[in-house]
Order: C-alpha cells, then structure tokens, then sequence
C-alpha cells in the first residue's frame, strides 16, 4: 500500500491547494481514504492533520470505509424523484439487502446516493461502476441484481 | 507552427471531405444518455453488420442533439442524399436500416424522426421541422449531435476559434463592448451582465488575475452543461480563451463535478488538442497572449456552484463561501481578481465574437436577450436538452416542445431553478420564461433544469425532497441556514407522515424568511424558495396534509397507507381484497368489500375507479385492474349465494327523509338505516336508482344487477317511495315537520342547451331525455345518421346507445376539442371507437339545419387548438370560413347537465350557487338551513356515481350527529388498512409473465342491436394471477412493516 500511495504523492508538487486532486487520486487508487492515507496526504502537503480530514469529510465524494467491488450509486435527482427514484433506491435496498451508505459483507456492492447523476431526460437512473443505466423500473432492479434472497 | 488559417483550410478539407464521400457516413450520438440507453451496443452492432454485408462506410461519434426520450439515436448520411435521423435505435433495427437503407436504397420512413439539410425524402418530415423542434432556436446546441467533439477540425470548420481569432485583434475594452450591446446575461442562474463583471475584473489592479469556468452543474434536473461539454467542448474552451483575453487572465480553471466522467474526458482530450494546435500556451499566434487551462474535478458539494465556495474549493479548502464584498472580480481566486463564467455563458461568447452582437440580440426579450438551454425532465412526454429564444411561455415548452404531460395526466406545477427555483403552478402556464418574469412568479430562471409534475406528484413532499437536499448541503456556515433548514425539514417531514400541526404553515414561512436574510450567500438566500412557492400556490394541499390527512395526489405513503385506499372516496380497501383474492381467501374478500360499500355491484361495473389511476404498479407497467377484481368477487358472491343480506334491521330510531334514490341518497340511506333510523327515500319516478337506473346503459350496468344492491339495501330498512314527486305529491316543506332530518340527493336532470337556432326542429333531443327513454323501454325514435354533440359521459353513452338501435347506421360525437381533451372515460371511448362510432373532433355546432320543422343536418365551425388554459387544456378557437355542415336526421345534445330544483318551495331560503348547485359546508354537507343536507351531484354538479356514494355515506354521519345533538364536524385519521395480509412470493416465471388481466368482453356480432352487457367476469385463476401484481404498498408503511417484521419473527419463533 505504502508503495502506491507514494507513488500518487509524489506526482504532486505537494501544494496544499492540491489536497483535494491528492484525496481524489489516493480515493481512486484504493476506493477509499484509510486514516494511514491521510496521516501521510498530511505529511506530504505539509497540512495539518486536521486540515485533511475537515476538507475530506466535507465534500461528498469521500469515504473513509472499503467499498465493495461493484459501485452503485441511486440518482436522488428532482427529476428521478418524480419518476419513482425513491421506490428503484428501495427496491436496490432490497435486492442487496443492504441500505443506502453501506457495503454487502462480501465486499461485492456498494450502495450510495447522488445528488443528480445528470441523466434527467432518461430517469430515473442509477449509475453501475460509472455506467449509467437509464430508464429503471423495480423490474429492471431485480434483474440487475439477481443475486438470490439479498 | 502552422497559422490559423492554414488550420483552419485544412480542418475545412477535413469536414468536407467526410461530407462529400463516396461512402455513407453515420453518426451516433455517444453522450452520456446515448450510452446508458444503448449507444454502445448499437455502434458495436453497427459495425458488425457493415462487416458482414461488405458495406463500407464512415461512422463518427457525436453528441446529443437533445432527444433524450428518443435514445439510442443515429444519423445516415448517403452520399447527394440529405441526412435521415433515426430514433430508438437498437440492434434489431441496425440490422433493417443497413440492410433496407444502405444496401437497398430504402430509407424506412416508419423508423425515420427527420432529414438533415434543405433537401427532401418522402414521407420523412425535416427534422427541424417537427414539433419537438419547431419552436426552437439551436445557437450555443447547433453543433451538438453534428461533429464529432473529440476532433477539433470539426469544431474549426464550423467557424470555430473565429471569434477568438477576431477577439486578438480587439482591446479588452471593445469586447467588453460588444458583449454589452449583446445584452448577455450570465447563464448559471442569477443573471448578472456579463460585460460588468468583465469591466470590474478589468479594472481592478493587480496582476495574475483567473478566469474559472464553472462546470460544476450541480443543479439536481439540470444537465445542459453536461451536454454541451460532451458534444462540443471546444465552444466553451473558445469562451474562455476570450474570457481570458478581456479581462487580461492568463490562467484559467474548469471546476467540473466528478459525477461527469465522460464530460471530463471530453475536456481533456479537448485541451490537448488545443495545446497541440497552439490554442492555448505562451504567446498565442504570436501574440503577447499567454493562457492556460487546469480542470478541477469538484468533489460533490452543491454550495460550491456559489462563486466563493468554488474558490476555496479550488484553493484546496472546505467549500464554504466568504461574504462579499469583496467581489470575486476584485479579490478571487489566491486574492486576484478573477471571473467566474458557466459554461453556457462562455459557449455563447464564443458566438457572439463569431456572430457579432446583433445576431445574438435578434431573439430574446428587452431585458433578456438570446436564447437559453433548458433540460426538460420529468413527467412530460419528450424529455431532453432544449434550446429557446427568452420569451417563450413556460405553456410552449411544456407541451409544444415536450409534447404534453406523460400518461396524459393533469398538469400540475413545474419546477425551474433547482433547489434556489420554485414551483410554478400550471395556472400560471402563459408565463414568459425570462429572467424577471420567473422571479415576479416565485421561482427564477437558474441554470436551466425544467422539471415538470403531474398530478400525482405531493407538493409537500415536493418541498420536502428539496429541503431535505439542501439540509444536507447547507456547509454549516450560516447558523440560521445550518438549523433553519434542519427544522424546516423536520416540519416537512412531519406533516408529509400526518403529524402535522395547525400553524406549521406560519412557522414554516417565518423560517423560510429567517434563512434567506440570515444567510450568507446565495445557497441560504434562496433554498427557501421552493417551500415558499409551494405554501404560495398549492396551500390547499398543505392543508389537506394537516388539517385532513389527506395527501390528493396520494403520494405520502405514512398518510395514504395504499394509493388506492386512500383515493377511493368510500375508503374502499381496494388492497386488502386483493391481498386476500392473491391468497385464495375470496368470502374474506367479499366482507371487506361489502363493508364499504353498499353498491358493491354496481361499482364493479360503473366506477370510474380513480384507484386505478394511482396505483403503484401503474407507475411501472399497468395498474391493477381493480374493478374487474372488484366484478369477480361480486359475483363470486352472487354465485356462491352469500350476496344478499340477513341480517335483521333494527329500526328503533328518528325518521329522516332522503330526496332522491341514486347512488348518494341509497348509500346514505343505507347507513342511516344500519345505524337504526327510520329512512324514507322518495323518487319521482317508478324507478329507484337514480342515474343508474335512467342515464346508465345495460350493456353497461344490467337492470337487474342494480335492482339487486337496491333489494339489499330495502331489506336493510330503508323504504323507497316511488313515482312520489317532492314539490307535486309531497310539499318540500312539509318534509322538515315530518321528518328529524331530510337530505336532498336529486343529482341533476336537466340538460344544457347550445342556444343555436332551430334547437327546437324534431329530431333534436337532449342525452338525458334519450337515455332516460331507452333506458325505461319507452319508444324512442331516432334516425339513420344520428349525431351526438359533446365529449363527456352522457355523449359517448347516447352514441353507444344510438348505435345499437335497429336501424341506426351512423353515429358520429362532434366535439370541439380533441379525444385528449375529451372528459368522457376513456374506456368508454375506445369501446365507442371499436363500436364504429365515428368522431368528429375539433368541430363546433353553429347551427341546426332543417327542412318543413325537421332537422337535416348540423352546421360546424372547424377549431384548432390555441394556447393552453388555465384547466392545462388548449382552448379551441374558430378558424374562419371553415364551416361545414354534417348531414343527420336525429341530433342528441350533450354539453353538460345541470340541477332541476323545481321541487322546491317557492320563495324558499335554501342557499342557492349560480350553477344552480346547493350550497353545503364542504366538511358536513349542511345546507343553510338546519336539519336539511345536500350532496350528490346536486351539490358538485354532474359527477360520478363514487363521489356521490361518498357524500351519502359522510352525510349519514352527519345525520346522525346532528339528530343526537352533537357539533357537527368530521374525524379525520390516516388511512390504514382494517387487517393486514401476508404478501405472496412471485416465482420467478409468474414474475416474468405479470401482465394486466385483459378483461373478456361480447364480441362484436353479440353486441350488435342488443342491450346485453358487454364486460364478461374474469376465471378465478386470472383473479389470483391478478391480484399477486399487486405491489402491497400497504406493507411499506412502519406500521405494515412493523406487522410484517412480528409476523416473520413469529413464524421463526414458531418454526
């Protein structure tokens, strides 16, 4: 780990103003911040400890616990909420068996929302792995995630 | 280094060159909503099958052309052949249109939405040309979905870096000038000019100043900038070049959310180019110009759309915003000064240094100039990216360009702005969409996301969702923001679960206001808003929230339980019957259906079912058919000999006296007489019933079906007088002095006329008069060519009547709007088309035609249909000199019924409406007068048989307050089923298999001159195949979940 992680920091100058593309780069690479990563973000930018945590914990983006191997992510967007948003995040709830914000024990899916994925004109919709799969019915969410009794 | 012209004629070649091949060339449109409709799959398809056919051609991708509803889309362009645009694309369909129009020269119109370019192919409309585009103006979008945005020579043979190219050989000043005379306005939300910022960047000291393009759409609804990044990324980088050149930057930045991955490589593959072309660098073609791009990707925090937040975002910090002064143009960025421009602010500079200001200004309002994107999402029809001139009414949008509401359901509100916009009614529909307009309704312009709601949409969830959004978002600096919205959202929460109290309102609006002037910046100044537009324009539904707990649109699961139960006007527990049919349970399915409903019968035949048209599994794929379940247990019931009531009546109280026999005046005295009084029911004619019995078809509602409810109902103690007249037989007055109570349910028997001349000429008749006629087997005579004016119930009822008397041969409705607008059921409407009733829409009556007294024909005046109404419905206008007359020997008027309440005394003091309705206290049903209620449709005037059934039963509540001296006045509780059912496991296969039961009816040869009932019962095994779609939205409540949760517990335990 500490290998990929010095590879990361030491592609930035180690400016404080890079501290979020830094959190981005080091999220990217191992799906989530480990308090070790940010100890040494911390280090390297020459910003105090606390500093990282208050500008990682701000920003949506960040999390601080392993994420499963598949990265779904509900659109919570205006226009997927009035075409039935809520009920495909319910129903993905329940396939995984799992809520919003948490990780299947077998590491295999993360479930999260988003505040607007962006694909209003095809909602409602929800991203897989950075794809987005448009136009979901609770149907087309239990096909998806055909995985036995969640 | 080559020169821009030298670039610029060999990017020309380049596009040419591919315009003019040999080969055809194909565009697909590979932006993000391309791609999670298919996109991919289609190129890859695409390719395979130009392999297998030895076909050769040029596939580019593009991006949106801003028919999202219509993805996959692809473009074929053949050579000297304009283009043809294809919609809904998928491999099937690649696999005809290579075949069919690449190969054998057949364009397929059926599939095509359009051609490209001046040129026509038969039977294809231009693209441009339809109704999606007709009322647009596509400047900034105009090379979306038409090059390819990962090449720059697309851009630059389409006049791109023009501008920049003229900008170089300008001052600051000058610029800075013609954006002025441009009259542009900054295009993320708040409408600053443009010109002004630039000049206060301009003028302020200090040197190494920033532009930022602001990418980071964070909007939830909005995503115009995602396209236009996406399709034609090089538009923006020439704004900012230009930017950047006024105001004397030499850095700039795009700050892009993360949660667009394809706009950010778009970006980048977009800059390298640029770099490699010396578009960006030191010294741009020889000049003292210098710039530079980085691309900041935002992290996911919507304060940071706000100009200082974005910055200290950029600067690395916690997105929280600073006050201001000093302005960004002063101190941004580091302490520079700095310019902050959206991304369609910047795309449309580019234009307008290509253009010149005059182009630009040529649409547009007075204070709002140029035209503006809008993502329209939504419940409407054709959802996608749009380009409008400023001006356009919020009615053009909604239903020129988006072609109506989905479903055809009502209007409702569209929401503009985001989460700093707000609702604006449908009422208010004829709203110009300009900057100042929107503000004066509530909301404001924003970025551009429109989202449109329907009448199934809460505003006070609406609101919620919103608050809930921005309670997240809110960074925590301003305190009256950080807990203002916490305790607005706890508000909202609670009266969207039924807790609401009376005064919430007052203290939501008090809060409302502490945040926006206690709030820093623009986030906390405007997320009120959408609160504060709801409360301004849809209070009633707060209220119905509060005071009733009622949720109208029937969304708020903790209030409404199921849909359907909370929106049958009996309270019908429409889910649990059908939880128990599921299981099998059909005697426990009768009992709850009976309880609610003294009319079972009938209603299983006539009831316009509105639980239907809430019901969750319709949101998905079609509703449950409620009623046809309803029908089958009915006549279960019927069949299996438990219909007919047993228990003894106990009549051992007050006598009351109910005017009328139809549906309001049975149920309420059906109630009254359970709860012991002694109920007379007095009927004009020799027939109980009321609408059902005289206006209702046969084949619609057999006689003796109804004639059993109405059987079960006597034998309930209610006595019926029939062929007694109030008003001739029985003073109206004297009922008071014999009765404790009396209650008038005389509906309405009179109908309107057209006021035309010769209204008079035999052959003319009203549809109550000739339904009441047929219906009571008296002879009727009508015609050979019969038609029907009007479009609602008693019209397509008269038609289906006339059409099955012997001799009739033609039938035709003549309405003055279109079958959308027509109130009529729909299923009476198809039944009356596949009945070979012919309709004439869009036609109004101006006349009767007539020879020696008779009529002979009617004359019309042809409508088309102009701006929408307040009702969300296009009004008709007359087109000049377009009568024309239809050739008939019997007319039946239709337009509408009113009350007949010659019964009464004259001189009487019953309040009186100018419909001629009575007036009631609409929570009692109490007249003005004590001791005598009204409801039915002699209150709301024609209604349906449900709504009347519901003011019976509450009336005989009432009734029953009033006699045993207690204050009149309604409980109300939150809907929630009587018992719970188990939910049922749909195997995989029934899963597969769900589809809506399709009801059996006669078949054409057996319905023809009869009056036999055209729907058929369902088999049992298609009730329970029926009843098991049933999405249980009962369980989804904590208290059905709560239930559940004991009951698996228990059966573990047990187990």
């Amino acid at each position: 780990m500490e290998e990929r992680l010095n590879t990361i920091l030491s592609s930035f100058e180690g400016e404080k103003s890079e501290l979020i593309p830094i959190l981005q780069h080091v999220q990217g690479e191992f799906g989530y911040l480990s308090e070790q990563a940010m100890l040494e973000i911390a280090r390297h930018t020459g910003a105090p400890e606390s500093r990282v945590y208050a500008v990682a914990s701000f920003y949506a983006q960040f999390r601080f616990t392993p994420m499963g191997k598949n990265h779904i992510m509900a659109c919570r967007g205006t226009s997927c909420h009035v075409r039935g948003g809520p009920r495909i995040l319910e129903e993905t709830e329940k396939r995984l068996g799992i809520k919003e914000g948490e990780t299947t024990p077998d590491l295999e899916y993360s479930l999260e929302t988003v505040a607007c994925i962006g694909c209003c004109g095809l909602s409602p919709c929800i991203m897989i792995n950075k794809k987005v799969e448009a136009k979901m019915t609770p149907k087309r969410v239990a096909e998806l995630f055909a995985r036995g009794e969640g | 280094m080559m020169n821009f012209e030298e670039m610029r004629r060999r990017a020309k070649k380049e596009w040419e060159a591919l315009m003019q091949m040999e080969k055809p060339l194909i565009l697909v449109g590979t932006a993000t909503c391309g791609r999670s409709a298919g996109a991919l799959k289609v190129w890859e398809t695409l390719q395979k099958e130009l392999e297998n056919c030895g076909v050769e051609c040029n596939i580019i991708e593009v991006g949106c052309i801003g028919l999202c509803y219509l993805e996959p889309l692809i473009t074929i362009i053949k050579p000297s052949r304009p283009g043809i645009c294809y919609g809904e694309v998928n491999p099937e369909k690649i696999v005809e249109l290579v075949k069919g129009y690449l190969i054998n020269d057949n364009p397929l119109p059926h599939y095509a939405l359009g051609t490209i370019g001046d040129e026509r192919i038969d039977g294809i409309p231009k693209l441009f040309d339809i109704p999606v585009f007709k009322p647009q103006v596509r400047r900034v979008l105009a090379n979306c979905g038409f090059i390819d945005p990962t090449n720059i020579n697309h851009y630059l043979a389409n006049d791109g870096y023009n501008g920049f190219m003229k900008t170089i050989k300008m001052t600051p000043e000058e610029i800075i000038e013609e954006i002025k005379r441009s009259g542009l306005r900054g295009r993320g939300g708040a409408g600053f000019p443009t010109w002004r910022k630039w000049q206060f960047c301009l003028e302020a000291k200090g040197v190494g100043k920033y532009l930022i393009c602001n990418a980071d759409e964070g909007d939830p609804g909005a995503f115009m900038n995602r396209s236009l990044l996406e399709g034609d990324p090089h538009s923006v980088l020439e704004g900012m070049l230009i930017a950047a050149y006024a105001i004397g930057a030499r850095e700039g930045y795009i700050y892009c959310r993360a949660e667009y991955p394809l706009a950010l490589e778009r970006l980048r593959q977009a800059i390298r180019q640029m770099e490699e072309c010396s578009l960006l660098g030191n010294n741009i073609f020889g000049s003292n110009f210098s710039f530079h791009i980085k691309i900041k990707e935002g992290a996911g925090a919507f304060v940071c759309g706000e100009e200082t937040a974005l910055i200290a975002s950029i600067e690395g910090k916690r997105g929280m915003p600073r006050p201001r002064p000093p302005f960004p143009a002063i101190s941004g960025l580091w302490g520079k000064p700095t310019v902050i421009n959206n991304v369609e602010t910047l795309a449309s500079i580019a234009l307008i240094l290509q253009k010149g200001s005059d182009w630009y200004a040529q649409y547009g309002t007075e204070q709002s100039k140029g035209t503006k994107t809008f993502a329209l999402a939504g419940k409407v029809k054709h959802t996608g990216l749009i380009e409008v001139p400023l001006g356009i009414s919020l009615g053009q949008i909604i239903y020129d360009i988006g072609g109506g509401v989905l479903n055809d359901k009502k209007f409702k509100a569209v929401q503009t702005g985001g989460p700093s916009g707000g609702c604006i009614p449908s009422s208010l529909s004829g709203v110009p969409v300009d900057y100042e307009s929107l503000k004066a309704t509530g909301s404001i312009m924003g970025s551009g996301g429109i989202v449109v709601m329907d009448e199934d949409i809460c505003m006070v969830d609406f609101a919620r969702f919103f608050l809930d959004f921005v309670q997240k978002e809110s960074c925590g600096e301003c305190v009256p923001c950080r807990l203002g919205t916490k305790q607005m959202l706890d508000i909202l929460e609670d009266i969207t679960k039924g807790k609401g109290r009376s005064g919430d309102i007052d203290l939501l609006t008090e809060l409302a206001e502490g945040v926006k002037t206690g709030s820093l910046c623009g986030l906390g100044q405007t997320v009120p808003n959408p609160v504060l537009t709801t409360i301004r324009y849809f209070r009633d539904e707060y209220e119905a929230h509060i005071k009733y707990k009622r949720c109208p649109a029937a969304a708020c699961k903790e209030i409404i339980s199921s849909p359907c139960q909370h929106t049958c006007p009996i309270g019908t527990e429409a889910n649990t019957y059908i939880s128990l049919i599921a299981e099998k349970r059909f005697k426990e399915a009768w009992d709850i259906i009976k309880k609610d409903n003294p009319l079972p019968s009938v209603c299983a035949r006539v009831c316009h079912h509105p639980c239907e048209s809430k019901c969750e599994a319709g949101k998905w794929a079609d509703p449950i058919a409620i009623r046809t379940l309803k029908r089958f247990i009915t006549d279960y019931a019927l069949e299996a000999g438990i219909y007919n009531s047993t228990k003894k009546p106990k009549i051992d109280k007050e006598k009351v006296a109910i005017v009328g026999s139809g549906p309001a005046g049975l149920t309420a005295g059906h109630y009254l007489a359970e709860k012991g009084y002694d109920v007379t029911i007095f009927e004009a004619l020799d027939v109980p019933g009321g609408a059902p019995a005289v206006y209702i078809p046969e084949y619609r509602l057999p006689k003796d079906i109804l004639n059993i409810d109405i059987a079960n109902i006597k034998k309930a103690g209610v006595k019926i007088k029939t062929n007694t007249k109030i008003g001739e037989d029985i003073p109206f007055s004297d009922l008071l002095k014999n009765y404790r109570a009396v209650f008038i349910a005389t509906g309405t028997h009179k109908s309107k006329m057209l006021r035309i001349p010769n209204e008079d000429a035999d052959g003319v008749s009203d549809a109550l008069e000739f339904l009441e006629d047929v219906n009571l087997k008296k002879k009727v005579k009508i015609g050979k060519k019969v038609g029907i004016i009007g479009g609602g119930n008693a019209a397509v009822d008269a038609a289906r009547v006339a059409g099955r008397i012997k001799g009739c041969e033609k039938v035709t409705i003549i309405y003055r709007r279109t079958r959308v607008e027509m109130p009529a059921f729909k299923e009476e409407i198809e039944a009356a088309i596949e009945e070979g009733i012919e309709m004439q829409f869009l036609s109004a009556p101006s006349g009767i035609m007539t020879k020696n007294g008779k009529v002979t024909g009617i004359k019309c005046i042809k409508m088309e249909l102009g701006a929408t109404d307040n009702s969300g419905r296009k009004r008709p206008i007359p087109i000049e000199s377009s009568e024309f007359v239809i050739d008939l020997d019997t007319l039946i008027v239709a337009i509408g019924e009113e009350p007949d309440l010659s019964f009464l005394d004259t001189g009487h003091s019953l309040e009186i409406s100018r419909g001629n309705t009575i007036v009631v206290n609409p929570e009692t049903f109490a007249t003005n007068i004590d001791g005598i209620f009204a409801g039915g449709d002699v209150v709301t005037g024609p209604n349906t048989v449900v709504e009347a059934m519901s003011s019976g039963k509450i009336v005989a509540e009432m009734i029953d307050k009033y006699i045993r001296g207690e204050s009149l006045g309604r409980e109300y509780k939150l809907t929630r089923p009587s018992m719970y059912v188990p939910p049922v496991e749909l195997t995989e296969k029934e899963m597969e298999e769900a589809r809506r039961v399709e009801i059996p009816h006669l078949s054409m040869e057996k319905k023809t001159n009869n009056f036999n009932e055209v729907d058929l019962t369902i088999t049992e095994a298609m009730a329970i195949k029926e009843a098991k779609r049933c999405l249980r939205c009962d369980l989804n409540t904590e208290d059905g979940k709560r239930w559940l949760q004991q009951k698996q517990q228990a059966a573990q335990g047990g187990g």
